[in-house]
């Protein structure tokens, strides 16, 4: 399993949209001040919900000054927010515009969730009250997540792996973890990999219909948590093959030393309260790194600020780290970007990164009443300095998938 | 780059849930008999005339083969997979227990999920309003729902992935399941696709023009034919169980083939079309050949991903031409029986091994006029020295993903 030879890969390229953030320079900003992108709902009526706000992505760039033939025609939100996180990452690489030479060995792995939805509603309305022969088919054209990677794959040119992954709120760790086996396996050289969410109606119907959602923002692992608050937006890394890296002279933000998947195999929706699969991702995470527990100096949570994940994830933290679990900080970044399902890990994974290369350890925002069954250090409310050289980032989701992903201050000694 | 820790990786069990039924003996005589699944449409209520026929999921009962406690849980996509995923164990000869079971998991393809039941949440939040929306049909909109159910039901606790890539999804799903075992992140990986029919599904590839049309009796799946004119939609899940040489041999099986080559890759593309240059389609089939270490010319036998599509066969052709050079393969592809199922990567896969297996070669149903000259298979074939063939998929949009299986012998090809 733990293979020496085989190839290192970094993080040349980082790139977000978000409702607290337009770019990563924000984003930095918006995690050292604790400025929350929740607010209330614009996109569609929330008056019939139970919760009535979310972290909406306000505006979202044009990518007309990156392609002149740029339309946005047949790109849904979803498609749209990766696109600009994608150029920003690219453009943050160097690789801006992508040099054909390139095209043969870069892909490009996408995690999603709702992907066109929203695009879809109104069609969906249409059809109902007016029968198929009136209802606008076109827009279904990117429906599926599916649509985001041949988008972006499309338009940069590339004839290296592409797919795209939907395992709920850890596609997007998915996708960086199964992009990064790519690079390791010597599959491409450089693998855009990332998440993208959409605020959907149809989603907030659901998690509305499961009773999951807070009525205030989210406030993870606090005492009087109530459920988590949905966001949009979308994350997205530029993997690299070390040595790709190195030979045009990149520069590295951070390593991507390994991840763990597990699947708790317990129920559809509620994790295991034990934390047993969550404990088994992270420990696969520090194994496949060859990483110490005692090495790992934040951990940025899943945190959604339900009842069951948080008191599960602290269990798991526990499991994993023993006694050491309480000098680790350990915060989750969704009382400023909401969750944002299947961007969320791409999402912490720009995050994770962004604590090593830019010094900072997030808060939990809204963490007022510690809870007595949730006593690790979580940073409450106010951002610390810090100068994390491990990074753990943490991804559960419906469905009892399990992902975590390990980043790491890159040293060229290894 | 690591190539000694690379571990072999075979397969030991096949699981099928296919418009041909779900035995795996009688679904590959079927498919070598030339015998379609494609019917007039029987279970699915058909919204403004889409089309008369599919290939479609008739006589499986999941009650016979899931428990009950389970079952009532599932919608009917997750029944179709866990059922596949039920049988490629059971074929297998596999008991997962505390000792194998962490480092036991699931790659699963699936194009679209359940757009039934999608539909239905929005139909009643836009109809009703978000109070009327059951709780109980939402875990299933998930696309990840059926590896999620499959977990629970057999027990495997392990890496688990769903891939949603269109037509290339169940390929996709193996590639990475090999993956993951290759690289020893786990010893046991089932992998495939499943994907099932809606009325909803249908309307909207009718009116993306992608199914054959149902006029003048010209209604048919015709893979890589003259006379082609779209795609038939069908419905299927098929698993099958991979494992290390190790494991299997511990458990004293013998492997029904090995997988010791992958490839995947893009071409420039509109979204919902297909890539007009061979290329992409090419250097994938390159990738995977290149991976398995051997030289296209030992290639026996492809099955090929075309469906009868009028652009999509094209390019496939092109590329099978222009990668053998010359000295085509066998060639043929089940869609003409099977339909264009989406995720139909592991079904294929199932038959594929079955002919390395039996050295038989189901015809390419559908097809009387080539549109090349290639070594298409138009009569069932007996090929009894197959050793290598490629399995290909090509999605939509310009996604490829090929996969070099090699029927099993113990000495390896490897340097």
């Amino acid at each position: 399993m733990n293979d020496a030879s085989r190839p290192r890969v970094v993080v040349t390229g980082l790139g977000t949209i978000n409702a607290a953030a337009q770019n990563t320079d924000e984003f930095v900003g918006a995690l050292s001040k604790g400025i929350s992108g929740i607010g209330p709902v614009r996109l569609f009526d929330s008056s019939q919900y139970r919760s009535r706000i979310a972290a909406e992505v306000t505006r979202i760039p044009t990518l007309k000054s990156a392609f002149e033939d740029y339309s946005g025609k047949r790109m849904s939100r979803a498609d749209r927010m990766a696109f600009a996180a994608a150029l920003e990452a690219l453009r943050d690489a160097s690789l801006a515009p992508l040099p054909r030479e390139l095209a043969r060995d870069a892909g490009v792995f996408i995690g999603g969730g709702a992907g066109g939805l929203p695009e879809a509603e109104p069609f969906y309305r249409d059809y109902l009250r007016n029968g198929a022969r009136h209802a606008a088919f076109s827009v279904l054209a990117p429906l599926y997540c599916a649509s985001t990677a041949d988008h972006i794959a499309t338009k940069l040119g590339l004839f290296g792996p592409k797919l795209a992954f939907m395992t709920a709120c850890s596609s997007g760790a998915n996708a960086v973890a199964s992009a990064a086996n790519i690079l390791r396996t010597g599959s491409a050289r450089i693998m855009i990999a990332g998440g993208t969410e959409p605020l959907s109606r149809v989603t907030f119907a659901t998690f509305n219909a499961l009773k999951a959602l807070d009525t205030r923002p989210c406030r993870p692992f606090d005492r009087n948590r109530g459920g988590l608050t949905l966001g949009e937006g979308a994350g997205i890394l530029i993997l690299e093959q070390l040595e790709h890296a190195l030979g045009r002279g990149a520069r590295i933000h951070a390593e991507f030393l390994g991840y763990g998947i597990s699947c708790d195999g317990y129920h559809m929706t509620a994790p295991d309260p034990e934390g047993s699969g969550a404990a088994a991702a992270m420990s696969r995470a520090l194994e496949d790194a060859w990483i110490r527990p005692d090495q790992v100096e934040y951990i940025n949570a899943h945190g959604t600020g339900t009842q069951a994940n948080d008191l599960m994830e602290t269990r798991a933290v526990k499991r994993v780290f023993g006694k050491q679990a309480y000098d680790i900080p350990v915060s989750s970044t969704k009382g400023v970007t909401g969750h944002t399902l299947g961007a969320a890990g791409a999402l912490e994974a720009v995050a994770s990164v962004l604590c090593i290369a830019r010094e900072i350890i997030p808060p939990t925002l809204n963490h007022e009443d510690p809870d007595p069954e949730c006593d690790l250090d979580y940073v409450p409310e106010k951002a610390r300095k810090g100068r994390p050289n491990v990074v753990l980032s943490n991804s559960f989701a419906f469905g009892g998938n399990n992902t975590s992903l390990l980043f790491g201050r890159y040293e060229s000694h290894g | 780059m690591g190539e000694t820790t690379r571990r072999r990786v075979v397969v030991t069990g096949l699981g099928i849930v296919s418009p041909l039924g779900i035995n795996k003996e009688l679904f590959f005589e079927d498919l070598c008999a030339g015998k379609s699944g494609i019917h007039e449409i029987r279970n699915l209520h058909v919204d403004g005339r889409s089309c008369r026929l599919a290939a479609e999921l008739t006589d499986f009962n999941p009650a016979d083969l899931l428990s009950s406690r389970n079952l009532r849980k599932m919608d009917r996509l997750s029944r179709a997979a866990v059922c596949a995923a039920r049988l490629a164990m059971e074929d297998a000869g596999l008991r997962l227990h505390a000792g194998n079971r962490e480092r036991a998991g699931m790659v699963l393809g699936t194009a679209f999920g359940n757009t039934a039941l999608t539909a239905e949440l929005a139909e009643t939040l836009f109809r009703e309003g978000p109070r009327y929306v059951n709780p109980f049909h939402v875990p299933n909109t998930v696309m990840n729902a059926p590896a999620g159910h499959s977990a629970i039901e057999l027990g495997f606790r392990g890496v688990n992935l769903t891939v949603n890539h269109k037509e290339v999804s169940g390929e996709a799903a193996l590639a990475l399941a090999a993956d993951a075992v290759e690289r020893s992140e786990a010893d046991i990986m089932f992998a495939g696709g499943a994907d099932i029919l809606g009325p909803f599904l249908l309307l909207s590839l009718n009116r993306f023009r992608a199914l054959s049309p149902d006029d003048n009796g010209e209604e048919k799946a015709r893979p890589f034919d003259v006379r082609r004119n779209g795609f038939i939609a069908g419905e299927g899940a098929g698993v099958l169980c991979l494992e290390s040489l190790e494991s299997a041999s511990d458990r004293g099986r013998t492997p029904l083939a090995e997988i010791v080559g992958r490839g995947l890759g893009a071409s420039p593309c509109s979204l919902t079309g297909q890539p007009s240059d061979p290329a992409g389609s090419t250097l994938t089939m390159e990738r995977a050949v290149r991976f398995a270490g051997i030289d296209p010319s030992m290639v026996d036998y492809v099955s090929a991903s075309a469906n009868g599509g009028r652009h999509g066969d094209l390019t496939e052709a092109a590329a099978l031409r222009f990668f053998f050079e010359g000295r085509s393969p066998l060639i043929s592809s089940l869609k003409g029986a099977l339909g264009e199922s989406f995720s139909s990567g592991g079904l294929r896969a199932a038959a594929l091994v079955q002919s390395l297996r039996t050295g038989r070669i189901p015809p390419c149903t559908g097809l009387s006029t080539p549109l090349n000259s290639l070594e298409y298979v138009l009569q069932p074939k007996h090929a009894p020295h197959l050793e290598y063939a490629l399995l290909n998929g090509n999605a939509s949009g310009g996604t490829h993903v090929s996969i070099v299986f090699r029927r099993w012998t113990e000495k390896s090809d490897r340097a």
